[in-house]
């Protein structure tokens, strides 16, 4: 199967990008075309296979149903610019060029990137461990960035629209704002700076990642059982994070992947049957408008957010209703 | 680590997209093992002494100094961006281009001492030396042009545009061939001024240039177009032209003559019957670049220099 998608890849690169970039005159970025070419293919994948095993889910154990799904639609709008199109791409070039700035100025300066195999170079004949313990490090990275940005009133602004969904699906995973994706993105990028992530060399299980946390949307009334709750994080357990009443700064289960962050910070949750989703406290544009009106509903909460009549950028607990 | 059994030489295949390095049993076409590395090889270089083979990992700062006969890991040396590197024939310098940092780095090689880095626009990629290992000529892919560069000070002697994304560039009977990627042809250069004297039109993606044992052929290959050419080392004419899709980029010549070729998009080797023009092709890890095989008998004499 790798040898398919990586096969599919070099198909697009050769026919497709490849011609473009000599055509305009851009061939020297090829190498960063081609990365871009495996991130899409397998993107392209896991939108598919996610499609393959969530809607039956969703459509076997629905948590609710909706007369209208049009809210839903522009969610998939969101999955197909963040996982195959313009995002990965841009992503992949400037987190390949600040890596290369970086990295080299440390070198140059005598500190070599301490990468997890330098640390211990008994792993460097193991690369699924090291990609194991590099997922670990990043998901708890993840957690962080995840729990501030629901504690500080401007980022919740951007953030809000993601839990603006009332009619939440696996789709829901990308719908995100734009400036909330690029705050991601330097939070992440700095990470994996600093811990020397190789993105390219483990797509297939960059792939499963994602498709849990898509998972981790879906509209299914699944749960993993009580250790299975404590191991990874499940519709039900992610579902109780986008309730209605724990919207803001005072919600719970944080966590993308390993629920064990929640557990140790005391944020973790597992009594949460499936609840609505949804925040009342944002317009109904972040809710049920189109892509555009979503993003800019979340600039003027951002804006409102930065006003000076706000006393505080750092939300006050209870600030929200629960 | 076990030595590799192996029947016929080995292969060492960068994979540039999987951070690992594949051997081949040149004889059986099996891969014998799959070393991994850090981040993103792309080239490799064979000290002067012979005793290790030297593989530039791009994304990982650092330089891996494997025994070519077995692939054994010897030593570990952090470096700034290691894209394309090669030593000087006198064995004296060592001079790594960074692409994405825009800098020629001349390191003495004996003691890796960093001699001068020359800070350079934009994207310096391949190079070759004069044959009095004096000046290294190195092509910039994003200011379309190669300059000359005096290794022993480190000052830029002259640049001078010579097509759109300029690549692999090769010495060749006191003048310098360059491939030029971003059009379909070799840009003969005049190595004291930088003026390009002819064009050999060769293919879409003109990219590196090699020459085989017997120096009866150069041969290009053409990424885009996806074809290999070879050129009669006397007049340049074309005298053979091989269809090797999926986009071909660096190679080598194996005992019995054959071309072993690296194809970044179809993440294979293919193994090239320079007669027939007949080919198979090798699985090999993401995006192979960098090829070498340790089954040569006509290397220059080695350099007794040490590289501690």
């Amino acid at each position: 199967m790798l040898n398919t998608l990586d096969s599919a890849a070099g198909w697009v690169q050769e026919n497709a990008l490849v011609p473009m970039l000599w055509q305009f005159g851009l061939i020297q970025w090829e190498e960063v075309s081609q990365g871009w070419a495996v991130f899409a293919i397998y993107g392209a994948v896991q939108v598919l296979a996610t499609y393959a095993i969530c809607v039956p889910l969703e459509m076997w154990r629905p948590v609710e149903r909706w007369p209208d799904v049009r809210a839903v639609a522009t969610d998939m709008i969101y999955t197909l610019i963040s996982r195959v199109g313009i995002l990965p791409l841009v992503t992949f070039v400037l987190f390949y060029q600040v890596q290369v700035e970086l990295t080299g100025f440390v070198v140059d300066h005598g500190w070599v990137q301490p990468t997890l195999e330098r640390f211990a170079p008994v792993l460097l004949g193991h690369p699924l461990l090291v990609f194991c313990l590099y997922a670990v490090i990043l998901d708890f990275s993840d957690y962080w960035r995840h729990r501030l940005s629901h504690a500080y009133g401007w980022w919740w602004a951007l953030h809000s629209l993601h839990h603006a969904q009332r009619q939440m699906t696996f789709w829901s995973d990308d719908r995100n704002h734009i400036l909330d994706d690029i705050i991601a993105a330097l939070w992440f990028g700095t990470v994996a700076t600093l811990i020397g992530v190789p993105p390219l060399q483990f797509p297939i299980l960059v792939l499963v990642l994602r498709f849990l946390e898509s998972l981790s949307h879906a509209n299914a009334r699944v749960w993993f059982g009580w250790l299975g709750e404590r191991l990874l994080v499940s519709p039900r357990f992610h579902r109780a994070h986008h309730g209605v009443l724990g919207a803001g700064c005072r919600s719970a289960n944080y966590g993308a992947i390993l629920p064990i962050w929640d557990i140790m910070f005391g944020t973790a949750d597992f009594s949460r049957e499936f609840v609505p989703t949804g925040d009342p406290t944002g317009s109904e544009a972040l809710a049920s408008g189109g892509y555009f009106e979503q993003q800019w509903a979340g600039v003027r909460r951002f804006a409102g957010a930065l006003a000076p009549h706000r006393q505080s950028s750092r939300m006050t607990a209870g600030s929200n209703p629960r | 680590m076990p030595q590799a059994d192996v029947k016929g030489g080995l292969a060492f295949v960068i994979n540039s997209a999987q951070a690992s390095i594949d051997l081949i049993d040149v004889a059986t076409r099996q891969r014998v093992r799959r070393i991994p590395v850090l981040r993103e090889p792309h080239h490799m270089a064979l000290t002067p002494d012979h005793r290790s083979l030297v593989i530039g990992d791009t994304g990982a700062n650092e330089l891996l100094f494997l025994d070519p006969l077995t692939g054994e890991l010897q030593r570990r040396v952090p470096v700034s961006d290691p894209y394309q590197f090669g030593y000087s024939p006198d064995g004296k310098w060592l001079v790594v281009n960074g692409l994405l940092r825009n800098q020629v780095d001349i390191y003495d090689a004996a003691s890796m001492r960093l001699s001068s880095r020359v800070p350079i626009a934009s994207m310096p990629s391949h190079e070759n030396f004069s044959p009095d290992s004096k000046i290294v000529y190195v092509t910039l892919q994003s200011a379309n042009s190669i300059a000359a560069i005096d290794v022993g000070s480190g000052n830029i002697i002259w640049k001078a545009v010579v097509g759109p994304v300029p690549a692999g560039v090769l010495w060749h009977r006191g003048k310098l061939l360059v491939g030029v990627m971003g059009a379909d042809y070799v840009a003969v250069v005049d190595p004291a001024t930088g003026r390009v004297e002819r064009r050999v039109h060769t293919g879409k993606g003109a990219h590196v240039l090699f020459v085989p044992h017997d120096g009866a052929a150069i041969y290009v290959t053409n990424r885009v177009d996806g074809s290999i050419v070879g050129l009669d080392p006397e007049t340049l004419a074309e005298t053979r032209r091989f269809h090797i899709p999926g986009g071909p980029d660096d190679m080598d010549f194996a005992p019995d003559g054959k071309i072993w070729v690296t194809l970044r998009w179809e993440h294979s080797v293919a193994v090239v019957n320079p007669e027939t023009g007949a080919f198979e092709t090798l699985q090999t890890g993401r995006s192979p670049h960098g090829i070498w095989l340790n089954t040569h008998d006509t290397l220059p004499a080695p350099v007794k220099v040490s590289t501690r």
